[in-house]
């Protein structure tokens, strides 16, 4: 027990690393946390007016569902790839092509997601969804649809970017292994919001 | 010493989780196409989706293979703020509906 209690003091003591990943990836991490804090208290507050809502319409009726699936899959894709590059780049043996590769087909499959969720907000102000109303029922339906899913999509969008610098750079030798683990990490944090957002907004 | 094994190429691991998240993507999309109550579709959906964040979690973003300080760090800063989230703010919203229909 006491041995135990010292090693432990050891490891936190200072001048060593107590989780064994460098400042970028545990920096990496704070920003996961509280951006996905962020979506918590969003989604919270959707609960919350979801629950008090005694006309909130039937998302069935109004979101063509095959077009969302079809947009999860893309973005459960696009983290299969940017798994594959972050394995690939942090596989010495390995050439930097392919770890390009799979890069590469990660910025297509958010750049498909992000077309697919234009089309879906142009069908939707097309039908008259409004920040403030809509003709489906309670406004803040439209309202947390906007919210939500813009955020989201500002996410992806910034994700494509970064992914886009960090695919130039990999190709001139510029960039780190570690950096493409890092843009990995906030690509799948993407991903992961991403799965709420499908089940609680558009399914439940 | 496993935390960068665990680091390294995984392909296999990569595309059984893929495989896995869509299979659970689908099992979603058909009990929203099922008349199932709703009790039932609640239960299926919300299990689907906490097991799939778990997936991505774990296997994507390697949280399996990291030092356990870094992954209970993330897992119970994110569960804990969030459940304490929905915790506290349902039953104000149920009271409100009940109390918007009298």
């Amino acid at each position: 027990m006491a041995q135990a209690a010292e090693q432990m003091l050891d490891r936190w003591s200072g001048g060593v690393c107590p989780f064994e990943a460098g400042w970028r990836k545990v920096m990496m991490w704070a920003f996961i946390i509280t951006d996905g804090l962020l979506f918590a208290g969003l989604l919270g507050s959707y609960g919350y007016a979801r629950i008090m809502s005694a006309r909130w319409p039937d998302q069935a009726a109004v979101f063509d569902l095959r077009l969302i699936a079809l947009m999860t899959f893309i973005l459960i894709s696009s983290s299969a790839t940017m798994a594959n590059a972050v394995g690939a780049a942090r596989d010495e043996g390995a050439r930097r092509s392919v770890s390009l590769r799979w890069l590469l087909l990660t910025i297509l499959g958010g750049a498909a997601f992000l077309g697919m969720q234009a089309y879906e907000w142009t069908h939707l102000i097309g039908a008259g969804a409004r920040l403030d109303g809509n003709p489906w029922g309670d406004p803040l339906f439209a309202s947390y649809f906007f919210i939500l899913t813009g955020f989201h999509g500002t996410h992806v969008l910034i994700g494509v970017i970064v992914l886009t610098a960090l695919a130039i750079r990999w190709q001139k030798r510029l960039a780190s292994r570690e950096g493409v683990e890092l843009a990995g990490l906030y690509w799948h944090f993407v991903d992961l919001v991403w799965v709420f957002i499908f089940t609680l907004f558009y399914l439940v | 010493m496993v935390a960068k094994a665990g680091l390294l190429l995984r392909p296999r691991l990569y595309w059984a989780t893929w495989l896995t998240l869509l299979a659970l993507t689908v099992v979603m999309l058909v009990a929203d196409g099922l008349s199932v109550p709703r009790l039932a579709f609640l239960v299926v959906v919300l299990s689907a989706m906490l097991v799939k964040a778990s997936l991505i979690g774990a296997h994507f973003m390697h949280l399996r293979f990291e030092r356990l300080p870094l992954a209970l760090t993330v897992i119970v800063g994110l569960l804990l703020t969030g459940v304490i989230l929905f915790a506290l703010i349902a039953p104000d919203a149920v009271r409100i509906a009940a109390m918007s229909h009298r």
